[in-house]
């Protein structure tokens, strides 16, 4: 008896301050997530804002009555279906051809065994280290001599020429697979373009999802690429197009920024509904590249 | 092509004894290179005929139309010892370095421990301090633009509510440089990921021992914690060292380079001297030289970064 008793005792006192520090760790995760979450809230109460509401002092949190035409409107101010269309192309040539030509790539570094193979990992690896910022002088100069600046190719070609990290990525990956799989295909007659591609790719399915929506982020968001490379706003991306339509803006009222926010939110929305529907392979994903050193 | 190739790789075993080992090393050989190949023209289109031309470019006066000109260390001398901007430039590059990298590393753990529990919904959490990594960086920097504005933004408009003194956040060049650092701050879900990545793989062993031990959290994560992920750490140092020193959209998009010079980060300075006055005069060659120091001081920052890096990253037990 007593021995229970003291017993529930210690139990109970340790009990109460686990109690204490789960309340608070929910309580600052919950501040956290609110402030984090608060610029986002924000900026969709001025999407919906009218313009006479954008410019009232002091500016109040909510607006007074919800303009969904912003939505409308907003997007008509800088083109901006047009310029999505633009992005989309740009974006999936991009996905695809970094996502196919680093995994052939890896594949060959790992599963096909050539005098060589060695010295190209280390050269691919080493060339991460090579800032992308010296290739900006030089490339800009190859892709006018080549007659193509101003178009999208300077964009898209890059891409098909396979990615280092994503090749060691998938090198990695491919590494895993048991090598009796080939040897049994090759047995059977098949070449490496079909164990790569009947065998290697359903087996290797996260790591190419984690690769594709790497290079979707990369490409989505970049703003140097396109800055350097187009000219006419017929070709614009949207990165491109609403950094000018933010710039428009900064010299003169402010007038527009409900309209600005609408779109932004459209621009934004891709990679969000992305996130949401593969949330799993963008966080393991990151978390896999992170982890590559060990 | 390549297809037929590859499937003739087996077929063509079948050759008399002597000649087929050198013969499969030879197809072996050709279809290895043939996989690896748009690696290779990636390496010398984007990595070697870069590094090459603009190693010469550096030392030449180059517009870009007009054929470069050999003016030898020109460039540098009027960088290092004319240039108006180019110092104050180094410096602004060198404060945020040191502002953004330690700021970024040290949220992204402290957020990456305080989501490496099993309570319900530390997912949802998790997920709610990713979100804005997701986002592209001039939808979030138009953002943060207006949300700096000292008239009509949330920044001040908190503060005004708090009954703060308010902050001219961009507007002065005394801020400028904190407030673009406190937008990498709200991007920190990245590194929280990674460093969680890490976390999760600490043997679970070595804090039974030191619970056996009666060790508290804080030693616990002094000892144990913290010294089994600096592998990790070191990683994220490099990358993030590297990445800080070639920022360029916060600035093209907030600033311009300014109040004055505050954020004028070097990066941002060799795209105007390069492009930006594109029609009137673009120093092609110039802009080289500043590539090339930038890419110098980022090669020693890393160097000495990894020279120091066995004082204090863990390396197992005699496993390297």
């Amino acid at each position: 008896m007593t021995v229970a008793g003291t017993h529930q005792h210690r139990r109970a006192a340790t009990r109460v301050p686990l109690a204490v520090s789960r309340m608070s760790w929910y309580l600052l995760c919950a501040f956290l997530a609110v402030s984090m979450l608060l610029p986002l809230v924000w900026m969709l109460t001025i999407a919906l804002k009218s313009n006479a509401d954008v410019n009232r002092l002091p500016p109040q949190f909510l607006p007074s009555q919800f303009h969904w035409a912003n939505f409308i409107d907003g997007p008509k101010l800088v083109n901006f279906y047009r310029l999505l269309l633009n992005t989309v192309i740009i974006t999936v040539l991009v996905t695809v051809g970094s996502v196919v030509s680093s995994m052939v790539v890896g594949y060959g570094l790992s599963r096909i065994s050539f005098p060589g193979r060695k010295v190209w990992f280390y050269l691919f690896t080493a060339s991460v280290f090579v800032p992308p910022m010296v290739g900006l002088i030089p490339l800009q100069h190859f892709w006018i001599n080549m007659g193509l600046i101003d178009t999208w190719f300077p964009l898209v070609v890059p891409a098909f020429l396979a990615n280092p990290v994503l090749v060691f990525l998938a090198r990695q990956y491919f590494l895993s697979i048991p090598f009796s799989l080939d040897e049994a295909a090759r047995l059977d007659g098949a070449g490496h373009l079909r164990i790569l591609w009947s065998i290697m790719v359903p087996l290797t399915r996260p790591v190419w999802i984690t690769m594709a929506i790497l290079s979707f982020q990369l490409a989505w968001n970049d703003y140097l690429t396109p800055l350097v490379y187009l000219q006419s706003p017929g070709k614009f991306t949207l990165s491109l197009g609403m950094a000018a339509f933010v710039s428009d803006m900064a010299g003169g009222s402010t007038s527009q920024y409900n309209y600005f926010m609408a779109t932004n939110l459209l621009y934004m929305l891709p990679p969000l509904l992305l996130f949401f529907f593969a949330q799993r392979y963008f966080m393991e994903g990151i978390g896999a590249v992170g982890m590559s050193s060990k | 092509m390549t297809a037929t190739s590859a499937l003739a790789t087996t077929r063509t075993d079948v050759a008399a004894p002597g000649s087929r080992r050198r013969n499969r090393d030879w197809r072996a050989v050709l279809t290895g290179h043939l996989f690896v190949l748009p690696g290779i023209v990636g390496l010398g289109l984007l990595i070697v005929y870069p590094l090459a031309t603009s190693g010469y470019h550096a030392f030449t006066d180059w517009n870009g139309l007009t054929p470069s000109r050999w003016v030898g260390l020109k460039n540098f001398d009027y960088l290092l010892r004319h240039d108006p901007t180019f110092w104050p430039s180094i410096r602004a590059t060198a404060l945020f370095v040191l502002l953004s990298v330690p700021v970024s590393l040290a949220a992204g753990l402290g957020l990456a421990v305080l989501v490496n529990r099993r309570y319900p919904g530390v997912r949802l959490f998790r997920t709610i301090f990713y979100l804005p990594v997701v986002l592209p960086s001039v939808a979030v920097l138009a953002l943060w633009k207006y949300l700096y504005d000292p008239q009509y933004g949330l920044a001040d408009e908190i503060l005004r509510r708090l009954h703060l003194p308010t902050v001219m956040w961009l507007g002065s060049s005394r801020t400028a440089m904190p407030a673009i650092v406190i937008i990498g701050v709200w991007g920190i879900g990245g590194t929280m990921i990674i460093f969680l990545a890490g976390l999760q793989a600490v043997p679970t062993e070595l804090y039974e021992a030191a619970q056996i031990d009666g060790a508290g959290t804080v030693r616990t994560f002094f000892r144990i914690t913290l010294p089994m992920i600096t592998p990790i750490l070191l990683l994220q140092l490099v990358l993030q060292i590297n990445a800080a020193f070639q920022t360029f959209n916060q600035v093209a998009i907030l600033t311009k380079g300014g109040p004055g010079t505050s954020t004028d980060l070097l990066m941002y300075k060799i795209y105007s001297d390069g492009f930006g006055n594109y029609l009137a005069a673009p120093q092609l060659g110039y802009a080289t030289a500043e590539v090339w120091v930038l890419f110098v001081i980022i090669m020693i920052v890393t160097a000495v970064t990894l020279r120091f890096s066995s004082m204090w990253v863990y390396s197992g037990e005699g496993d390297r």
